[in-house]
């Protein structure tokens, strides 16, 4: 017992200390702090021109004018307009009024300026242009288009006699809210989940998800390019006759789990440092997130599938690297592991909308997809007990199955130099060791 | 008891034998010789002692208990090829090493320091594996062979890639830890060597054993077919002496081959009747002409 926490130590000790990972940990922390402080960032650039000044003539003429001004008022009637209207006097003729509006652009007051011609077409408003200094101002016409649109059907219902009350039930949103059941034995209403809780276990569903992704993905390829490092200095031949091989894989794995949660753990803090600055508080109060509607179960599935899961794709990944003898080979060698690990994650992410598919029902069944699609299907829907530990089950079978082929591949493989060996030839290997 | 016992072992691969009844023992404070061509089965042979492979037939004993992990903390190995991190400070790989094999911390790093000191390299301390030449590294795989104070030591070409003043420095620490009671398994292809340190030697043939004993009695078995001779003037007539088949004149004399050794008294008689001899000398087969006899006879 004693040499696995050596092992374990000296892994952890070499990993923590190469310079290697911790740049890259540091740059991906700096990617996380840059992608969580981003709304704030943007809101600095942006605060200046939230809402585009946009200069008008109040030219005689009464459609003209009423055109304008009721522009005006429905911007000014709401709460964070993006438009202002800005009126300006008519100069008497339309060239000195076009210096005058091109000379507001100059200096700043205004963006652009909307032009009415004289007459009222079909649609109830005269003919329109806006002029910038901008190409393709689509976002500023589709508004200004939008707002006619509902004061004109304003004006309309006003003419037509309706009343206040009528008018404001018109408008007024309809709303349909979806609660989840559970049909099974013991269902009452209790069960059910309120949309708010369903959103939030769907993010802890995708975090976890995304994490057991992450460490599957960095752990199993530090393991493999490990075990394969050291078979090809030769290390290994020493390693080997000083402690068992179980004991020395295993060491590994463990030693770089702890290095995953170490790093997770940090990336972890550095969300939750960058979060609970007071700059960002807004940004997550509107989230609507509050983490005491997670069902505590989930947390405790999610991180019993996390370390089931893990370990299996860990024994997998040292299994690949002990079979591999020189470090260019192992790219190779670990894609077929890769590409599992991928599906599992692309399964369970895209069916986040639709946890009740065959295919995740299937696939939370089969051990190395079940850590993501089984957790999907335990925090989106409701799952049976006995649906739970067949899951579980076949996965814990699976990792001893796996444990004793890895070891057995590993006592062998990392005696093997040369070409990459057949299968025939590490099955007759496998033979002759006892682990 | 003897530390080390090799008994019929016999290990086939795939489709060839690669070790064939081979047994052997090493003493306490004996350093054993393992001697063989390329591809002759010595590292196979290493191999299953350090248990890394396990023999088809026969067994292998240490301190008459077989093989388990306890037995493990007593090996050291120092291989044929360097087998360290390379990226790893010399100091944390080897205490790691000792560490693995049951010995604590800090008697690792007290060690360390007393072999680095007597390489006279303590500066490697906190060096990296990789900055090393390479001869400086095979002093580093020396001290992780044996930093743990092994009972048993299996050294495959241990002095490769050393220069003659490294060489004699690793050879005195052998001379040490054999006169200390450690018992060492030793492969080489330098003859000179296995002479000056080997007590007993197994020479491996294609996966045989040739030849097997102490030195001493292998030579005697090899008849003494040379003789060199130092005089002052030329001789008349060695060559007509009944067993002479060969005559080499040198520039002090001359070197000559005989069939039998009786003809080395004749040779000197007449040598003695000519001129003033300075040397005279019948010489030993040394153990380099030996294995060529051996291995190179079985070549065809």
């Amino acid at each position: 017992m004693n040499s696995f926490w050596t092992v374990v130590g000296f892994t952890i000790r070499n990993k923590v200390k190469g310079k290697a990972f911790v740049i890259t940990t540091l740059i991906i922390a700096l990617v996380i702090s840059i992608g969580i402080n981003l709304p704030y960032i943007i809101e600095q650039f942006d605060k200046g021109d939230k809402a585009t000044n946009v200069g008008y003539v109040q030219m005689a003429g009464e459609d003209n004018q009423s055109t304008g001004d009721s522009l005006k008022a429905f911007y000014e009637a709401q709460e964070n307009p993006s438009i202002v209207m800005v009126p300006f006097e008519d100069q008497g003729d339309a060239a000195a009024n076009e210096s005058m509006l091109k000379k507001a652009i100059e200096d700043g007051e205004i963006k652009g300026y909307l032009e009415f011609g004289t007459e009222l077409t079909d649609n109830g408003f005269p003919v329109m242009t806006y002029k910038s200094e901008k190409l393709m101002e689509f976002s500023m016409t589709e508004s200004l288009q939008g707002s006619l649109i509902l004061i004109r059907q304003a004006n309309i219902l006003k003419d037509a006699g309706l009343s206040n009350e009528q008018m404001a039930q018109l408008s007024a949103p309809i709303k349909i809210d979806t609660v989840q059941i559970y049909t099974g034995e013991g269902g009452n209403e209790g069960s059910g989940r309120t949309p708010q809780e369903q959103g939030v276990n769907m993010g802890v569903v995708y975090v976890m998800i995304i994490f057991l992704f992450m460490a599957i993905m960095t752990s199993g390829n530090m393991i493999a390019s490990e075990i394969t490092a050291e078979k090809s200095s030769r290390v290994m031949e020493i390693l080997i006759t000083s402690v068992s091989p179980l004991k020395q894989m295993f060491g590994k794995i463990f030693g770089m789990f702890v290095v995953v949660i170490i790093q997770v753990a940090f990336y972890i803090a550095v969300i939750l440092g960058n979060a609970s600055m007071p700059h960002n508080k807004g940004a997550l109060g509107n989230l609507d997130i509050d983490l005491s509607l997670v069902d505590p179960l989930l947390i405790i599935y999610a991180v019993l599938f996390f370390f089931t899961g893990f370990f299996l794709f860990a024994t997998l990944y040292a299994a690949v690297g002990s079979i591999v003898s020189r470090t260019e080979d192992l790219g190779q060698a670990v894609m077929p592991m890769t590409f599992i690990s991928l599906a599992g994650f692309y399964i369970a992410i895209f069916s986040i909308s639709t946890p009740d598919s065959m295919l995740v029902t299937v696939t939370s069944y089969i051990p190395l997809f079940s850590p993501f699609t089984m957790l999907l299907r335990l925090g989106l829907t409701e799952v049976a007990m006995w649906e739970t530990l067949l899951s579980f089950g076949i996965l814990l079978v699976s990792i001893y199955v796996s444990v004793y082929v890895s070891a057995k591949i590993y006592r062998t493989g990392v005696l093997m130099y040369g070409k990459r060996p057949s299968w025939k030839e590490i099955r007759k290997a496998m033979k002759a060791y006892k682990i | 008891m003897k530390p080390l016992v090799v008994e019929n072992v016999t290990k086939q691969y795939a489709d060839k034998t690669a070790v064939n009844n081979n047994s052997f023992e090493v003493g306490e404070g004996e350093i054993y010789g393992l001697l063989g061509a390329n591809g002759a089965g010595k590292t196979t042979t290493m191999r299953m002692v350090l248990g890394l492979i396990f023999p088809d037939e026969g067994k292998i004993l240490y301190n008459g208990k077989p093989y388990s992990n306890e037995q493990l903390s007593k090996l050291g190995y120092l291989p044929e090829e360097r087998g360290l991190y390379p990226k790893v400070k010399v100091s944390d790989q080897i205490i790691y090493l000792s560490q693995l094999r049951g010995m604590s911390k800090g008697d690792a790093d007290r060690n360390l320091k007393y072999w680095l000191e007597k390489f006279e390299v303590p500066e490697y301390y906190n060096k990296k594996v990789e900055e090393l030449s390479k001869g400086n590294q095979q002093k580093i795989q020396f001290i992780a062979a044996v930093n743990h104070k092994p009972q048993i030591v299996i050294m495959d070409e241990a002095f490769s890639g050393l220069d003659p003043v490294n060489v004699e420095l690793l050879k005195s620490t052998v001379k040490e830890l054999r006169d200390s009671g450690t018992s060492i398994l030793f492969s080489t292809h330098r003859m000179e060597h296995v002479e000056e340190l080997c007590r007993n030697i197994t020479i491996l043939h294609r996966s045989n054993t040739v030849l097997k004993g102490s030195l001493k009695e292998i030579k005697k078995r090899f008849p003494r077919e040379r003789v060199i001779l130092g005089t002052d003037n030329a001789i008349g007539g060695i060559e007509r002496i009944a067993g002479v088949t060969g005559v080499t004149r040198t520039e002090q004399g001359y070197d000559i081959q005989i069939s039998m050794e009786s003809a080395g008294a004749e040779i000197l008689k007449l040598a003695m009747e000519q001129a003033n001899v300075n040397h005279f000398e019948i010489k030993e087969p040394t153990l380099n002409e030996i294995f060529i006899r051996t291995v190179g006879d079985r070549h065809e």
